[in-house]
């Protein structure tokens, strides 16, 4: 196929957004380079302890998809690089990058660090925010990709010392730097941001006050690999805090340093910090956030919060901080000196203050976009285009990532796929021109053979060699059952030794290869495609970890290491005679999608997925599309949205791939990932491969505030929609949180703070006379929205905070609308007389998604919206492979966001409609029909709906396991087994272990 | 199925206390379902008391054999390699395993190593309800599918106690009436007619009253 | 006589706890050289016969170690783990084997001194119970 575009993309920017949208990208038929400005891959992510609103772990969650990125045949990461010139247009521009020398070769590094033992000189390591120090010679963090050091040529002192330590010979101090051209069709900027530097505002203390730390550097605190490997001290003198101070927006909402927007994740992070350093402390830390407003509004934020305050006891003080110094008899304690709700100056004193720094774009990104003509808004964010959630002012260029606006992770991610689905709109005829596949010899048939193994033993240079006595672990390996050869490598994973090992295969006849060397983890795919080359199926390979997990832990105990590595070879050995070839199934791919729900995100879904070539089927409940924001008069931000909303249904209607369903439902689903067949309430049946659920949501009808029982009060939405007829209104009252933020809905429904503010700003522009009261509990204008509030303020809109016990009371007397309030900062009850009460009603989920989630097997919240696979890194996803949700389905949002969403879901099931078929992920759990008894253990054990049961047994879809293995484990017949990990294996290795062989 | 509780391990361990080879048998039928005696739960079974048995100073030697069904002499007669040379077999089966193993290895010394319980259905994943007191006559046509027989604490036929109090039983606060349970359901189907029926006496003798039973089926008999 | 020197085989996820034994490495933590980990996708697969199976053999210890709870990579992997290895301690203390000999961890892959901690523990604790007594007579080496 010929085509005028280029079938690649470039991602600028190697923090989380970029990793997604390269995965995606690259699993859905596009080269990409992946251009990275640091030495390593992984942006701000793989520095945060613990993210929030689940407790997981950075690391643990980031680190799979890493090494995704790092080994994909289909992603080129180029670290230390920058952009230099774009030229060219959408579909095909030519980039120039500049690319730093590392002056240490990533193939041949083995990430030892026996350089970095040797370099003389220590600098403050930027990772973990200067609390520590690295050498000159350096490895970003222990996980990162490249797995190799790199010289800070900056601090070098040339001595020559890592040069003559590297046993790889890897280190050359004369590399120079190289300029690289590329072609690519399209371009996604996902520079990330940086925290913002409290230095500015003096009256924090901070670099002056050494207990005055940013939430960043609290992060590396609190994180186990940190600089004080967890353990939660002061940087003073080391002593554990027992009582610390948060203060929010610093570098946030603060318009005299230009920074009037909302860094958006402040709030949720603060208080997950709380929670977490309150783990780690014995004694009962004493934790306390200053702020002016919780904006805990994203999913499952609001829960966190309250369990943060009523279980955690976290102490939240609403207030505006004036200074931080030190303490009044303990210099190394910190007074702060603030001013509480009611405007009382009071006095508190901490051991430690955090400030909870806000975000602002990087320099070097905002010289680029500059260079490359992208406008961008006065805080230097690049701002996504109205209503396009990724789109730049220049076509085949889309924003990712905080970069486009201060976000969390899951809206950067979700923002890097949204990109994604946009960039095939552009790409689409040139998908799949520009990848290229491994193609490995035919694999030799072992059944039935003798086990023939192969050791192989490695040195790591003197990684292992210098602690572990080798050959006498490659000697006491000959003499292990089924080992017919067994060798010592200076570098098992060098080019040289691989070559010998494939050469070793064919000589020996080996059937099953060991490698003992480092970590399976980064080395078992390198082993593998050697086995493949070799014509050998990949899992009859065995590795064991004999550096990692040995030399490095056990220096100073030659004896006992070499011990344990025998004992390791010899467990290795035992698993691997039972290792059995595993063939991959595949199924092919029906290339439709089914889209329920025909709102913003449905169209804009269907749209998306159009547009790139697939067939769409878009089924609506109700009898015409676009769903409640028809009722909407305009965005935000003032968009035209009935006019985008008519494009986009126009767009749909007359699309050629997209068929459209209205007036009817979802009646059956079979099938699974690729292959579904779905019947409709009328029996059509539809075939599909991909799913997105985008069924919006619906409008809660309040049953507080007298709603219904008087014309003039209205929700948001029907103000939204009488606006016109109320020119003559004087006085009008917002009430926020009504039936949000409550016991039996207890989340925020996220929108209601700036459709509210922005209606008001609208109701005093039109005529500046009116009064315009908002009632709140917390204004939560978050990102740039915040701006809104801003100008509301100014512009003489009265904002009135209630608390939650003490709500305002509305009353009808003698005709007359009566809203009553207590004011906080005076104490007094405020009486308005209004002609105009807008109630800001909750955004609940869609009835229909308790029958959905039971058609697609797919689950729910608490709160009645879809979960998604992971709430931080797949946002979009079902644990379910080939279903996924977009809009109001997953959460409150709005409309931008719902955009974004849908176009998320759209870039998601490309990375399946992409392919002609689909693979099992490597190994999978297989069912011994004859052993099964069907009592559907596994059925309901797994969380991927991987197991049916078929003709009275179970059997599970190759393409849906994720090779877990627990319905294994759990199995009463034992009639399910993990391929390469079943019990036996584990026994053998076991067995292996306490059979000494003389 | 036929729900089953596996004996404590003490107790099956005692009863095999004076036996150097024992084979444990499970069966793949319902003790599998119940996860009480499938393959899984006859290899922990028997590692577990070969362990006990080590830490004793008496080892015992085990050889475990889960049979498709413990309930049908010909997967019983396949077990005839397994039985050999040992001292006794620990049947995981319900109630019915080991007298299949009795009979037909006559010279074998059976073991029970479950508790057989009821015949039900799983609740939820690990709880089991009784639902079937296998009385010989069903009633459940009348009783809009629910058993009075066994859902009922007194097994009445003909309409609540006084014990039945806001839907529950007297015996305790969890157990449901059953009678309640009918009343509504009835209620619901519109059938409250069938409450006011007069009920020939239930026959007895074909529930366990009458002795051991047997089900003969002539056109499904083979020769 | 020789000090004894136990041998414990951590049956550890891929996703966290082996990753955390590797960065114990790349850290360079020095802890006891008793441990033999066996990789396993996730705890989850972990079945209660292997555990058994593990102490029969002669291992003086042995542990699951799995995600943070709620963290795992399979979802709910780590509670199942969790569950089983509570179920096999029933069964040894109605052996009659010390409990203490089997234990389940959860650790994040971040938690690389952590590993070494639980190492160090695990060590000390069945040094304190004393060679298993299912534990054949070989060589002292560990």
């Amino acid at each position: 196929m010929s085509s005028d575009k280029t079938g690649a993309v470039m991602v600028v920017g190697a923090g989380i957004a970029g990793i997604q949208a390269s995965l995606d990208l690259a699993e859905s038929g596009y080269y990409v380079y992946l251009v990275e400005r640091s030495s390593a891959i992984g942006g701000t992510m793989p520095m945060l302890d613990k993210t929030f609103p689940t407790n997981d772990c950075s690391m643990c969650i980031l680190s799979p998809k890493l090494v995704d990125a790092g080994r994909h045949r289909n992603i080129k990461v180029v670290t230390l690089a920058e952009v230099r010139e774009v030229a060219g247009e959408a579909g095909d521009f030519s980039v120039t990058l500049g690319v730093q020398p590392r002056y240490v070769d990533p193939d041949k590094c083995k990430s030892c660090g026996e350089c970095a033992d040797a370099c003389p000189q220590d600098v403050p390591d930027a990772y973990n925010q200067g609390l520590s120090e690295r050498k000159a010679v350096f490895k970003l963090y222990a996980q990162a990709f490249p797995n190799a050091y790199t010289v800070d040529k900056e601090n070098c002192l040339d001595c020559g010392a890592c040069v003559d330590a590297c046993q790889a010979d890897a280190i050359d101090h004369g590399m120079e730097g190289e300029t690289l051209r590329v072609q690519v069709g399209s371009i996604i900027m996902a520079p990330g941001f940086t925290a913002f530097d409290p230095k500015a505002l003096e009256y924090y203390g901070y670099g002056r006050l050494p207990n005055v730390v940013t939430s960043l550097e609290f992060e590396r605190i609190l994180s186990a690999s940190g600089p004080y490997a967890g353990h939660l001290k002061r940087p003073s003198d080391g002593r554990e805090p027992q009582k610390i101070a948060w203060i929010q927006c610093v570098g946030s909402r603060n318009r005299r340093i230009e920074h009037g927007y909302c860094s958006s994740v402040c709030c949720m992070y603060a208080v997950k910090e709380a929670v977490i350093a309150k783990e780690h402390s014995a004694a009962g830390l004493d934790t306390t956030i200053f702020f002016m407003d919780m904006r805990t509004y994203g999913k499952g934020f609001e829960k966190y919060y309250n369990r943060a305050r009523d279980e955690n006891g976290v102490r939240f003080v609403r207030s505006r901080i004036y200074e931080v110094r030190p303490g009044a008899e303990d210099a190394e304690r910190l007074l702060i000196r603030y001013g509480d709700e009611q405007g009382v100056l009071r006095y508190e004193e901490f051991d430690m203050v955090v400030l909870s720094v806000g975000m602002e774009p990087a320099a070097d990104a905002v010289t680029l976009a500059r260079k490359m003509g992208l406008p961008l808004n006065q805080y230097n964010f690049l701002e996504p285009a109205p209503l396009s959630g990724v789109a730049t002012a220049k076509p085949g260029i889309y924003v990712a990532g905080a970069f486009a606006g201060p976000r969390d992770i899951p809206e950067t991610v979700t923002q890097a796929s949204a990109a994604v689905g946009e960039s095939g709109l552009l790409l689409a005829e040139a998908r799949g021109t520009m990848v290229s596949e491994r193609e490995f010899p035919p694999e030799r048939d072992v059944a039935g053979e003798q086990a023939r193994i192969g050791v192989f033993v490695c040195n790591c240079g003197i990684n292992i060699g210098s602690v572990v006595n080798v050959p006498e672990v490659v000697e006491y390996a000959r003499k292990l059952p089924n080992v017919v050869l067994a060798e010592g490598n200076l570098y098992s994973c060098s080019q040289d030794s691989l070559v010998a090992m494939g050469e070793a295969i064919a000589a020996n006849k080996l059937n099953r290869v060991v490698v003992a060397s480092c970590s399976p983890r980064t080395h078992r795919p390198l082993f593998q495609e050697t086995l493949r080359e070799a014509n050998l199926n990949p899992e009859l390979f065995e590795m064991t970890n004999i550096r990692d997990q040995c030399s490095w832990v056990h220096q100073a105990e030659k004896v006992k290491a070499t011990a344990k590595a025998r004992d390791l070879v010899r467990m290795a050995v035992a698993k691997a005679a039972l290792r059995e070839p595993v063939r991959r199934v595949s199924v092919p791919v029906t290339k439709a999608a089914l889209v329920v729900g025909g709102g913003v995100a449905g169209l804009t879904s269907a749209l998306t997925l159009a547009g790139q070539g697939y067939q769409v089927h878009l089924v609506e409940k109700e009898n015409s599309l676009g769903g409640l924001a028809m009722r909407f008069s305009e965005g935000l931000r003032g968009e035209d949205t009935g006019s985008c909303l008519r494009e986009m249904i126009a767009g749909v209607e007359s699309h050629p791939l997209i068929t459209v369903y209205t007036g009817r439902e979802i009646a059956g689903v079979a099938g699974y990932v690729g292959n579904v067949v779905t019947t409709l309430t009328d029996g059509r049946e539809i075939r599909h491969g991909v799913t997105v659920l985008a069924t919006g949501g619906e409008a809660y009808s309040p049953t507080e505030y007298l709603y219904g029982r008087d014309g003039r009060i209205l929700t948001n939405l029907e103000l939204d929609e009488k606006l016109a007829e109320l020119a003559g209104a004087k006085t009008f009252v917002f009430i926020q949180c009504v039936g949000s933020r409550e016991p039996g809905r207890p989340y925020c429904s996220r929108v209601c703070c700036s459709n509210s503010v922005k209606t008001a700003l609208k109701l005093k522009k039109e005529d500046p006379g009116r009064q315009v009261f908002i009632l709140y509990r917390d204004v939560r204008t978050y990102g740039i929205l915040e701006e809104l509030y801003e100008e509301a303020r100014r512009s003489g809109v009265i904002f009135v905070r209630y608390d939650v016990d003490d709500k305002p009371v509305v009353s009808l007397e003698d005709g007359r609308l009566k809203v009553t309030v207590t004011e906080p900062v005076l104490g007094d009850r405020l009486v308005i007389d209004a002609d105009i009460l807008s109630l800001a009603a909750a955004i609940k989920p869609a009835a229909a998604n308790t029958r959905l989630s039971q058609l697609f097997k797919v689950p729910l919240n608490e709160d009645g919206f879809f979960l998604e696979a992971h709430l931080k890194l797949r946002p979009v996803d079902f644990a379910s492979d080939g279903v996924f949700m977009a809009g109001v389905a997953h959460a409150p949002k709005n409309l931008e966001e719902n955009i974004a969403q849908a176009k998320a879901a759209a870039g998601r099931a490309c990375t399946i409609l992409a392919k002609d078929r689909l693979e099992s992920h490597g190994v999978v759990a297989v069912v011994d029909p004859a052993k099964c008894a069907a009592c559907l253990t596994c059925v309901r054990l797994c969380p991927y709906n991987a197991p049916r049961i078929a003709d009275y047994a179970a059997t599970i879809e190759a393409v849906l396991c994720q090779g877990c293995g627990t319905c294994a484990g759990e199995c009463p017949n034992k009639a399910i087994t993990l391929q390469s990990y079943n019990d036996k294996t584990f026994v053998a290795s076991v067995d292996g272990l306490f059979t000494e062989v003389s | 199925m036929i729900v089953a509780e596996q004996k404590p391990l003490a107790e099956i361990a005692g009863m095999i206390g004076d036996c150097r080879k024992v084979l444990f048998a499970g069966c793949a039928g319902c003790v599998t379902v119940c996860l009480s005696g499938g393959e899984k739960e006859t290899e922990v079974m028997a590692t577990a008391l070969r362990m006990k048995r080590q830490l004793e100073g008496n080892p015992l030697e085990t050889v475990t054999y889960t049979a498709t069904r413990q309930c049908d002499p010909e997967y019983v007669d396949a077990m005839a390699d397994v039985v050999k040379g040992v001292d006794a077999v620990v049947s995981l089966a319900c109630g019915v395993g080991p007298q299949y193993l009795a009979a037909r290895y006559p010279d074998l010394w059976v073991i029970p190593a479950q508790n057989t319980t009821f015949a039900g259905g799983s609740k939820e994943h690990g709880v089991w309800e009784e639902f079937c007191g296998l009385c010989g006559q069903c009633v459940l046509h009348l009783t809009g599918g629910i058993c009075p027989v066994i859902r009922c604490s007194k097994s009445i036929l003909n309409g609540p106690c006084g014990g039945s109090q806001y839907g529950k039983c007297e015996i305790g606060k969890d157990v449901e009436c059953a009678w309640h349970l009918i009343y509504e359901r009835l209620k619901r189907l519109d059938r409250l007619d069938l409450m006011r029926q007069y009920r020939e006496p239930k026959d007895w003798s074909k529930a366990r009253d009458g002795g051991p039973r047997k089900v003969t089926r002539e056109d499904v008999m083979i020769g | 006589m020789e000090e004894f020197e136990p041998k414990i085989v951590a049956f550890c996820c891929h996703f966290c706890a082996y990753s955390a034994a590797d960065l114990a490495g790349s850290m360079r933590l020095q802890y006891a050289p008793n441990i033999r980990i066996v990789e396993m996708p996730c705890s989850g697969t972990i079945d209660h016969r292997v555990l058994l199976k593990a102490l029969e053999d002669g291992a003086d210890g042995v542990f699951v170690a799995g995600c943070m709870e709620g963290d795992c990579h399979f979802l709910k992997g780590n509670y199942r783990a969790k569950r089983r290895v509570s179920h096999v301690k029933d069964l040894l203390r109605a052996i009659g084997l010390e409990p203490e000999r089997l234990e389940m961890y959860n650790l994040s892959a971040a938690m690389g001194p952590r590993f070494a901690e639980i190492a160090n523990e695990m060590t000390a604790r069945v040094k304190g119970l004393g060679p298993s007594p299912f534990r054949k007579q070989t060589g002292g080496d560990a």
